[in-house]
């Protein structure tokens, strides 16, 4: 069919197409801000709750109290003859007494919250958290034990070692098997969800 | 990190963990090294901060010695408050995980390593800086004994009592992590789902 030549047909005509929107930056880094702020929420939840003073009584202090006789008795077993009282491992030359801080339960929230806060199935978090808290009191116990033994034979170096070095290590301890655990447990039992 | 595009966030997390726990003892001498320096900005910069919200103004943060300060107050007899003295350097240990992390990112280059741990770095100053006001405000509203009662109520008693509980224990100690994971969790997500990323390569 021949077109005829002279004026061109009418096109009727219509605005131009705004550009193609992009996903927002809250679609963008839905999984990431959620993580964040769930991370943050149960930190400060976890922790507002083992600051009050009837779960400090009866659950932060009795659990304290069991890592001291735990760390008494590993040191007895190398021969270092010290007793335990409630909280504190008394040796001839020196004693430590185990408060918040020393006991554990700071790396192991931490680690709680950030298993929790991931994008993974249940499964993966339950065994995440199993094999994390332990391997958090394992490394808290050497904690304890090393202390015990720099305040017999380096008291100098107790200080530090009790604040920096040891407080760091257990933290990036439980920093790094979460992020361990993010990456294969997590991707290889199921997807995230 | 090649090869088997199965196995790529095995290899990113091996990496990151070696490079992480190879980088803590740089920084950690690193850290040392400025912490004397670090410890005066700090309270100069706290001091400035609580002046803000002084009228008159009246309190003083000494240093004493690289990692110690006193808190005094102008307008008590005794200036030097009794039990005052507090270890800065313990509030800003959190320096040494967050370089290690920072710059243990495998597949990442020096240019961004260097470049996101200097914006961390930044915020961690400044929340160092919240966390020596809320220290002093701690002090002043729970350790004076009766001067503590008589100038704050049981609210703001337990709202500096729980706030310094929070900066000083989860969210200092968190802290590198929540930064962290603010820069390098979609890359890690990506790790995850390795299928639908290609592989990181370093």
């Amino acid at each position: 069919m021949a077109r005829k030549h002279g004026t061109p047909p009418k096109v009727p005509s219509r605005p131009p197409a705004p550009p193609a929107a992009g996903p927002s930056f809250w679609q963008r880094n839905r999984r990431e801000l959620t993580f964040l702020v769930l991370f943050v929420v149960l930190l400060g939840g976890s922790f507002s709750l083992i600051a009050l003073n009837w779960v400090n009584d009866h659950a932060v202090e009795p659990f304290t109290a069991a890592v001291a006789r735990l760390s008494g008795a590993t040191l007895n077993f190398f021969g270092q003859h010290v007793v335990m009282r409630g909280t504190v491992i008394q040796g001839h030359r020196f004693a430590v007494n185990i408060r918040n801080g020393c006991n554990g339960i700071e790396a192991m929230l931490i680690f709680l919250s950030a298993v929790l806060a991931f994008p993974a199935s249940w499964k993966s978090k339950l065994l995440g958290l199993a094999l994390g808290t332990a391997a958090i009191q394992v490394v808290n116990l050497v904690r304890v034990i090393a202390l015990y033994l720099t305040g017999v034979y380096f008291p100098k170096l107790f200080d530090a070692s009790h604040t920096v070095i040891w407080q760091s290590l257990v933290i990036l301890v439980g920093v790094l098997l979460w992020i361990y655990w993010a990456n294969r447990f997590a991707s290889r039992r199921e997807p995230a969800t | 990190m090649a090869g088997d595009p199965s196995q790529p966030s095995a290899d990113w997390t091996r990496l990151l963990i070696r490079n992480t726990l190879l980088w803590i003892a740089p920084v950690a001498l690193v850290w040392y090294l400025l912490t004397p320096l670090y410890n005066r900005m700090l309270l100069r910069t706290a001091q400035s901060l609580l002046h803000l919200g002084e009228h008159p103004v009246v309190t003083d943060l000494y240093p004493k010695d690289n990692h110690d300060a006193y808190i005094a107050r102008r307008d008590l007899p005794k200036r030097l408050l009794p039990g005052g003295a507090f270890r800065v350097t313990d509030l800003h240990f959190h320096f040494l995980l967050l370089g290690a992390l920072f710059l243990g990112v495998p597949a990442v280059s020096w240019r961004d390593r260097l470049g996101n741990l200097g914006w961390a770095a930044l915020a961690t100053a400044c929340f160092d800086v919240l966390l020596v006001v809320a220290y002093v405000e701690f002090f002043y509203a729970t350790q004076m004994g009766s001067w503590s009662t008589a100038h704050y109520g049981a609210f703001a008693r337990n709202f500096y009592g729980l706030g310094k509980h929070l900066l000083d224990l989860p969210f200092k100690l968190a802290l590198p992590l929540v930064l962290w994971a603010a820069f390098y969790l979609p890359r890690m997500l990506a790790e995850v789902r390795p299928a639908a990323h290609p592989p990181a390569t370093r």
